[in-house]
């Protein structure tokens, strides 16, 4: 459980972060979404520990990241955007000194890095981090941030460097750890990251959060912003009968065309078809138009700004 | 407590093996090790040449010629050329081994990760610390482990004392080494990058290395005390006149002029002026050269190998007194291991407060330390 209170970070009399609030359950992947500037990272090192809030706080598992540093380090993995390690050392001895930090058990810590090295395909690499490309050096990030089996990982743009397999990888490896109970935070400025992997999203524009919740929630509560076009072609001799949906916004209808277009607050095309078929119509076409999610989420960015 | 001291240990054993495992410090200490050897087997010749030289001295000694009795040449005295390459390849191996030890993880976004990880910060900057000085002390027990040994080859076989003394003589080197290593790892936690620090470090070290000597030496003290006392004229003639005048040789100074005719009271107030202003001067100098590694480790190992330091004065033919080299009041006796330790603790203590100094200010720093 992560809980962010109030959370608050000025540089130089700037406001990064302004009264940020928040709760973030276990087992979920939540989501920072925000362009470049917005706070992310800045609220990621308040709740690693790395830079102090100006004023709030954040917990996580109950306790002050600022007043228990050692404890909560204890629980959590991390992976920096710009994720370094030691040159002159091989991505099992990184490992190693940091598994040590953690005080782990040399036994255990042997076979966890073995199997983590495995787990992000990295196996067999026996040239020194050095020599790594910035995708080799991020996928030893995220075996970093899984080292000591913590209860929440904290990523800072973790896709930015990784080929598709690498990509496809840390999603399956992410999601594997959000069933056991493990909750993520992920940050990045790319939605589809975001959209793909996270249950939960929060937007940061400007330093505040201007918008928190589930896709359907925040699709929900989007309203003309983020309106869906959907245009209906049907193949029928009769008028089109109007369709009923709680989500419509509006919907016109053109008899001679056997056409509607139908705005509505998320998309309903599933229920439109059902209808339809239920009334015994065939459909010749139902496509959905309008913005694209990224159009979307970028009003919330403007409205912020 | 046990986990801190662990965690602090982990840092320093990585830090020691990186030390001890870059190029960087192994070329520096071989250099060392090279000019260590090459200055042992100088010293120890020039101390054979020294101890024959006092056995026939002394062979000669009821001689009625003979009126100059040399001391007789200390081992320590083979150390000399040591320390006189120490004091230059030292200060580099300290520079080297600090100047990226924060600068390079900042830059390499490793600070970030290391200090996410349940660490205070203060157990990062202190292994940091004890690697850097346990990698110094190894290199320098190797290095007098080496000159021991060539001390052996050769025959010398030191005393407890001439030992206590070499330890000694490790002790300040290890200090000088690990001064400028302070300096470079406040100067790597102060700065960004790992060029700036190594460009300000050693203009540092240029600075307290030539720049406060030479201020030491004359600008400074002129300044401070003003110039030296000009011989009277009267003097100046008289001993024109004579034709025993004050003889010069070396670095021995005499203010003696029994036996010449000048004038006695006159030449007493000048040599009491003298000696009151070259005191004053020396005052100066030492305060000054506290504030410098180099000088006080030029200090420490001067009189514990048994050259003359300070600063001397000869009577020029026209009868001007000027500065000609670094001079030691000696005694003429042993000093013995009391009045040599006598003699250096102020520099000791210097040596010790001075990467105090900067330890305890990169500490601070790094304490508050922006990681972003």
């Amino acid at each position: 459980m992560i809980q962010l209170e109030h959370l608050t970070k000025e540089y130089n009399g700037v406001r990064a972060v302004d009264d940020l609030t928040t709760a973030i359950p276990d087992g979920e992947i939540f989501g920072l979404l925000g362009p470049n500037g917005a706070g992310k990272s800045t609220t990621i090192l308040m709740l690693v520990g790395l830079i102090e809030p100006t004023e709030g706080r954040c917990l996580i598992n109950g306790l002050d990241v600022a007043r228990d540093p050692i404890t909560v380090r204890k629980q959590i993995g991390y992976m920096p955007e710009d994720v370094g390690f030691y040159p002159t050392l091989t991505a099992a001895e990184n490992l190693t000194y940091f598994g040590r930090l953690y005080s782990m058990d040399e036994k255990i810590l042997t076979g966890k890095i073995t199997g983590l090295l495995e787990q992000v395909g990295l196996e067999g690499v026996t040239k020194t981090v050095g020599g790594y490309s910035k995708g080799m050096r991020q996928r030893l990030g995220l075996a970093k941030a899984l080292l000591n089996n913590p209860s929440v990982i904290i990523l800072d743009e973790p896709t930015a460097n990784l080929d598709p397999q690498g990509v496809a990888d840390y999603r399956r490896i992410i999601r594997d750890v959000a069933k056991n109970g493990t909750t993520v935070v992920v940050s990045s400025h790319i939605l589809e990251e975001i959209s793909k992997v996270s249950t939960s999203v929060g937007i940061l524009a400007a330093g505040r959060l201007v918008a928190q919740g589930s896709w359907q929630d925040l699709a929900g509560g989007l309203t003309d912003r983020s309106a869906l076009q959907i245009t209906i072609r049907v193949e029928t001799l009769d008028p089109m009968p109007p369709i009923a949906h709680p989500d419509i916004v509006s919907a016109e209808y053109d008899r001679d065309r056997c056409e509607a277009v139908i705005v509505a607050r998320s998309d309903i095309r599933d229920a439109v078809a059902s209808t339809l078929a239920g009334q015994g119509i065939r459909l010749r076409g139902l496509a959905r138009e309008g913005r694209s999610l990224e159009e979307t989420f970028l009003s919330y960015y403007q409205v912020a700004g | 407590m046990k986990m801190a001291a662990s965690r602090l240990m982990t840092i320093a054993k990585k830090e020691f093996f990186d030390h001890i495992r870059s190029r960087k410090f192994l070329l520096i200490f071989g250099i060392l090790l090279v000019v260590a050897i090459v200055g042992m087997i100088g010293g120890i010749a020039d101390y054979n040449k020294n101890v024959d030289d006092y056995n026939k001295h002394q062979s000669t000694i009821d001689s009625p010629l003979s009126s100059y009795m040399p001391e007789k040449p200390s081992i320590l005295s083979v150390f000399s050329a040591v320390a006189t390459y120490l004091v230059f390849v030292g200060g580099i191996l300290g520079i080297a081994m600090g100047f990226d030890l924060v600068s390079k993880e900042k830059e390499s976004k490793s600070l970030k990760i290391l200090l996410s990880h349940p660490v205070y910060r203060d157990e990062v900057i202190n292994g940091k610390a004890l690697g850097g000085i346990a990698a110094v002390g190894c290199a320098l027990l190797i290095v007098l482990v080496i000159a021991l040994a060539t001390l052996l080859v050769y025959g010398i076989v030191p005393d407890g004392n001439e030992l206590i003394l070499i330890l000694i003589f490790g002790l300040v080197s290890f200090l000088l080494i690990f001064s400028y290593f302070a300096v470079a790892l406040f100067l790597s936690t102060a700065l960004d990058e790992s060029g700036s620090a190594l460009i300000y470090t050693m203009i540092i070290f240029i600075a307290l290395s030539a720049l406060v000597p030479t201020l030491a030496n004359n600008t400074v003290t002129e300044f401070v005390i003003g110039s030296q006392p000009e011989l009277p004229q009267e003097l100046v003639d008289q001993m024109q006149q004579s034709a025993n005048s004050s003889e010069v040789a070396g670095v021995t100074v005499t203010f003696s002029n029994k036996g010449n005719n000048v004038n006695n009271g006159a030449w007493d107030a000048f040599t009491e002026k003298m000696q009151a202003y070259w005191e004053k001067r020396q005052m100066v100098h030492d305060t000054l050269a506290l504030f410098s590694p180099t000088m006080n480790y030029e200090s420490v190992t001067t009189a514990i190998t048994k050259e003359y330091s300070g600063t001397a004065m000869v009577l020029g033919g026209s009868g001007s007194t000027s500065v000609v080299s670094s001079f030691n009041v000696a005694s003429g006796e042993d000093a013995g291991i009391d009045g040599i330790l006598a003699t250096i603790t102020a520099n000791l203590i210097a040596l010790l407060l001075f990467p105090a100094a900067f330890f305890g200010l990169a500490y601070l720093w790094f304490m508050r330390l922006d990681v972003r």
